[in-house]
């Protein structure tokens, strides 16, 4: 990756009516890179990019483009676009036309014109579309010329707001893949937002996990995965079980009664800590050769796997596995050093990862109103 | 049902076009019976398109309508704007409320408030007359604001809000934004709500009404103010046309708004736009014309404000009495070497005391003003109308001595008025349908009032729907002084007009014509001028002043005269104007024209128009009339005994008041149905209120119902409870179940 840094956020801060929704953030983007804001609605994601492409104004900090502070830059000069959750296609022209927006502004040569637009059809597969009018479009289709119009321009970054949301999951999947393969043909840097966690782990360079206005990680998606920070963040990808443990010296953690080998260091003696068991990493056993003990709750097939909700003093696991076991079964569960992550108590310990009031409806239901609330 | 439903639609349209379609037929009415169609004709289309005064009209209100219309819909669309931006609710939700509530104000709050600001800045600002065309154009704008921020409104919300963003986003400033990206979107509602703004300012009459000035008519006020004479045909002509061009609006403005439901073809969009730049072409041209005729040579404007249709205006090819004027005083001008445009600036009120409060509240700046006599003595009391200089009124010598002097402006060394007609109420009659006693009485000239208290002829009696004539002719009747009556006898007239209230099939004015043209109607008292009118279409019908029981007229006379207000632009003008009236063409062709009396005596001896009256001349000019008689020791004609005992002076305030409280007396009790509306009204509003309690009781009782049959299934379940109820222990069995099927 191009170590130029093309954006710095230092020390930003905005809030509306007294609530903070971005809380002092750094944020260094590189060229060339594929940058992903990711979390819950309400997080300030969306915010920062607005930021970035000049629509809102932070009360402190600076915005640098290119070694420059560009906070007065109003949005129309800077060498940002941006792809709009909904499109924003201008309903009165054409593909054409709205395509050849920014270039008309420009008053660039007719032919130009015609080259370029034709260029960027082609790129986002909308060839012979050019006279059809945007609002008889399918999503996708529409989303194309979104990005078409937007990178016309050639701008440094292209922002992009949760432009997949509106957009069916098959038709979702394909445009990820193309999304990525512009964005290494073009070189262009991304700015990405979305709250959906596969998506950003499969699309980006590097992910910003952010909540309630802050940064909680920044990393590369499997950085993220592996070695979440903080409970928010363990939780927030994937699925984990997050147990109160005690790390008891280098490489030896207590917890769930039992003491257990483990990768992680640094950690003070005795110090109370948080412990991220994802549940594909661990094994089912019969219960003698278990290091942990527990009955299943229930059992729920999921196509690859099972997933089964055990007892285990008190603290309802998730695990994941290929094999069937009966509810009520008592069952033994193995844990591998690698498969257990250490992580230091945060605001958020105690807030996630414990799976008795888990439901797949309930999780369908609270993104949905993440949904709704992102509009 | 869906018979009943087509016959309901049925009724609403035709409830809703038969006005219009009488209306459309009557204005291909060969004659001008507004009773009978006589026969297809486009005489009044010819009419109109010859009567510059009202095309006049019909031009300022084009211009008036296409400006104010113009104006608000760009200053509304900035408004809308920049509500739409406001970021804080109650600010925004208070913004609206303050623009909608001059969309609930009477028009005539608006009016007047608009009147008293205009005058009252005026006056500050040390103008004489504030009011013009620019006070109804701001007045226009004004009323017209709401509606199309209203309009444009919804369009703004409706609009993907990042659209703007989207825009900035490439590269537009927030200008170039707007024009590129937000018009296009709102502009069916700016277009709506041109269109709106276009026809409100159109048929405005209230609030202009109260906001015009001296050298401006609308064609809604014009019209209002035909009431001296009645309406003439070539308004539904007129009403016609406009009717046909808002439906073609319409159309259009339909097409327009559709755009944005359905894709439009291209042709639609072609037509649209072909509309609108003709629109927008015809607006040009319009302001180019203005800025032509107001630029070129100094023009001398005399601003006349009289009765409508009360001076001859050229149509059905007339004398046109102001391009004469016009024609004649610029070549006078010229003859001394003065090269101006002389433009008379025509308007018209409907009544004296409409003229009053225009120059009572100071929004005046008229050079001439023709109001009656008693209204000629309250102007004078009032010190609103100016002392006149005879030495510039040459042809003021026209004027037969015995109307020089008459009681509102006795004084001969000091003259403030000069006489433009007079009349005289008589009675007019069905001749087949009276009594041949009565008409051997009137034959005789022994007729008087009480035949209109003739029970034979009840239910064909027509009375005037004013009070002070309705009075008249009661106290005529019973020998009343009507200018010095007591208590006592303004309530021995009212019992007069009580005893003759069942007779009497309707009280009205204009209407008469219609009532006795059709001979729906025997008998009537009214205006000499009118009933000869009325004679020239109907040959049965007669007409005679009433006497008393010693042979001697006892009827009202009125007269006309031309003033000079005391704030008045063009004084010199006026003069000119005046002494022009009193030639003998324009004094002939005047009282040809309106068929009242005339004072001037270059025309009552002109052969050509005693020829042209033929057997109406004895009868407006009673010879009678002119017998010498000895009142007071002095030797007068009858005509000015007449002028000195029964014309109306003006009342005062208390007897103003009692007249009226009277005149209320006898109108309220006149309606049938009297109490009954009310007791219709107050039926209608109990049971309205009765369904309403009994909707509010239902509803109450259904949602306790449902909250009570309800409350079984509704319990709150919570993570901890589902474990333990029966769709758990199901799925568990179903597990169980599976279970035991795989080991088997």
């Amino acid at each position: 990756m191009n170590e130029k840094k093309i954006i710095e956020l230092k020390n930003v801060a905005k809030s509306y009516d007294g609530e903070i929704i971005l809380d002092h953030i750094n944020l260094d983007v590189h060229e060339k890179e594929f940058m992903t804001l990711l979390g819950p609605s309400g997080c300030g994601k969306t915010t920062t990019l607005r930021i970035i492409a000049g629509f809102v104004t932070p009360d402190t900090g600076d915005v640098v483009f290119e070694g420059t502070k560009i906070n007065d830059v109003p949005a129309y000069k800077r060498h940002v676009n941006t792809v709009f959750q909904k499109y924003a296609l201008f309903p009165h022209l054409n593909v054409y036309e709205n395509i050849a927006f920014a270039l008309r502004l420009n008053k660039v040569s007719e032919e130009e014109i015609y080259n370029r637009v034709e260029e960027m059809l082609a790129m986002v597969n909308l060839r012979g579309f050019e006279k059809k009018d945007v609002n008889l479009l399918s999503g996708g289709q529409q989303q194309r010329v979104a990005i078409a119009r937007a990178l016309i321009n050639k701008p440094k970054v292209l922002l992009l707001d949760e432009p997949l949301g509106a957009l069916d999951l098959k038709l979702r999947k394909d445009m990820q893949n193309e999304l990525k393969n512009i964005q290494r043909k073009t070189g262009i840097t991304f700015i990405y937002v979305t709250h959906d966690q596969e998506e950003a782990l499969s699309m980006s360079d590097t992910v910003v996990v952010m909540a309630d206005g802050k940064i909680q990680q920044i990393g590369s998606p499997t950085d993220i995965y592996n070695e979440p920070e903080n409970a928010f963040v363990a939780d927030f990808i994937g699925e984990s079980n997050i147990i109160d443990g005690i790390m008891l010296d280098d490489y030896k953690a207590k917890f769930s009664g039992q003491i257990f080998d483990c990768l992680d260091k640094g950690f003070n003696k005795n110090e109370a800590v948080d412990v991220v068991i994802r549940p594909e990493d661990v094994d089912v056993v019969s219960p003698e050769k278990g290091m942990l003990q527990g009955v299943v709750d229930s059992v729920t097939f999921k196509g690859v796997h099972y997933e089964i909700i055990v007892t285990i003093n008190n603290f309802k696991w998730m695990i994941q596995s290929t094999d069937y076991v009966a509810p009520n079964q008592k069952i033994g569960l193995f844990i591998e050093p690698d498969a257990i992550h250490i992580m230091k108590k945060s605001e958020y310990s105690n807030m996630f990862g414990d799976y008795s009031s888990f439901s797949d409806e309930l999780e369908a239901l609270s993104d949905v109103e993440a949904l709704e609330e992102e509009e | 049902m869906k018979k009943t439903r087509n016959i309901y639609t049925a009724l609403v349209f035709i409830f809703l076009y038969m006005p219009i379609f009488v209306l459309i037929l009557y204005s291909f009415n060969s004659s001008n019976s507004t009773s009978t169609f006589e026969g297809f004709s486009l005489k009044w289309y010819r009419e109109l398109f010859s009567d510059s005064a009202t095309l006049d009209a019909l031009k300022n209100t084009l211009i008036l309508a296409i400006l104010s219309a113009l104006i608000s819909t760009v200053i509304g669309t900035m408004a809308a704007y920049g509500i739409n931006k406001m970021q804080n609710k109650y600010v925004k939700g208070s913004v609206m409320s303050v623009t909608k509530i001059p969309m609930m104000n009477p028009e005539i709050v608006t009016g007047i408030s608009m009147m008293l600001l205009f005058v009252f800045v005026g006056v500050m600002l040390g103008g004489k007359s504030s009011l013009g065309f620019g006070t109804v154009l701001i007045a226009h704008v004004t009323f017209n604001l709401p509606y199309v921020i209203l309009s444009v409104m919804p369009k703004f919300k409706q609009m993907d809000k990042s659209l703007p963003e989207a825009a900035l986003d490439l590269g537009c400033t927030p200008i170039q934004s707007f024009f590129k990206v937000e018009l296009p979107q709102i502009l069916p509602g700016i277009i709506s709500g041109l269109i709106m703004a276009f026809t409100l300012s159109l048929d405005d009459f209230v609030i202009s009404y109260f906001t015009i000035g001296s050298g401006f008519e609308t064609l809604p006020i014009r019209i209002y103010s035909m009431t001296k004479k009645r309406v003439t045909p070539d308004m539904y002509a007129l009403s016609t046309l406009i009717f046909v061009s808002i439906l073609i609006l319409l159309l259009v403005s339909n097409l327009v708004s559709d755009k944005n439901k359905e894709k439009m073809s291209k042709q639609a969009k072609k037509i649209t736009k072909i509309v609108l730049s003709s629109v927008f072409a015809v607006i040009a041209v319009i302001t180019l014309i203005v800025f032509i005729a107001s630029a070129g040579k100094e023009t001398v404007t005399v601003n006349v404000y009289n009765w409508g249709e009360y001076i001859s205006d050229g149509s059905e090819d007339t004398y046109n009495t102001n391009l004469e004027f016009e024609k004649y005083y610029e070549e006078k001008l010229k003859a001394q070497g003065k090269d101006v445009d002389v433009r008379v600036n025509y308007t018209t009120y409907a009544s004296n005391e409409d003229l009053y409060a225009k120059l009572k509240s100071g929004a005046g700046g008229y050079d001439i003003i023709i109001p009656s006599d008693y209204m000629i003595e309250r102007l004078k009391a009032d010190g609103l109308i100016q002392q006149l200089d005879l030495s510039k009124i040459p042809n003021f010598d026209n004027i037969e001595e015995q109307f020089r002097n008459p009681f509102y402006d006795k004084d001969p060394n000091e003259k403030y008025t000069v006489m433009y007609t007079y009349g005289v109420i008589g009675i007019i009659y069905n001749k087949d349908k009276l009594a041949p006693a009565d008409l051997e009485k009137i034959e005789n000239g022994e007729a008087g009032w009480e035949l209109l208290w003739d029970e034979k002829y009840k239910g064909q009696i027509l009375q005037f729907n004013n009070a002070r004539d309705a009075f008249g002719t009661a106290m005529y009747a019973l020998g009343i002084d009507v200018n010095n009556a007591t208590d006592e006898d303004w309530q021995n007239a009212y019992n007069k007009l009580l005893m003759q209230k069942p007779l009497v099939q309707s009280y009205v004015m204009d209407e008469i014509y219609n009532k006795m043209e059709s001979g729906e109607a025997t008998l009537a008292a009214y205006y000499a001028g009118d009933c000869l009118s009325m004679i020239a279409n109907n040959e049965s019908l007669g007409f005679f002043y009433p006497k008393n029981e010693n042979g001697e007229y006892v009827t009202n006379i009125f007269a006309d005269a031309m003033c000079i207000p005391k704030d008045a632009q063009n004084v010199e003008h006026a003069y000119e104007y005046i002494n022009f009236m009193l030639s003998p063409e324009a004094a002939r062709a005047n009282a040809e024209y309106i068929y009242y009396a005339s004072p001037n005596s270059v025309v009552i001896n002109n052969e050509d128009y005693i020829d042209y009256l033929g057997e109406d001349y004895d009868l407006i000019y009673d010879p009678d009339f002119n017998n010498l008689i000895t009142a007071n020791g002095e030797e007068i004609t009858y005509i000015e005994y007449m002028f000195n005992t029964y014309a109306y002076r003006d009342l005062s305030d208390e007897s103003r008041a009692k007249l009226n409280s009277l005149w209320e007396g006898l109108k309220v009790d006149s309606a049938s149905f009297g109490s009954g509306i009310y007791i219709i009204c107050a039926v209608i509003l109990v049971l309205l209120i009765g369904f309403i309690v009994y909707k509010y009781i239902e509803r109450r009782r259904h949602r306790r119902l449902y909250w009570n049959n309800a409350a079984q299934p509704k319990v709150v379940v919570s993570r901890n409870d589902f474990n333990s109820t029966a769709m758990y222990d199901a799925v568990k069995a179903e597990l169980e179940a599976t279970k035991e099927n795989e080991k088997k």
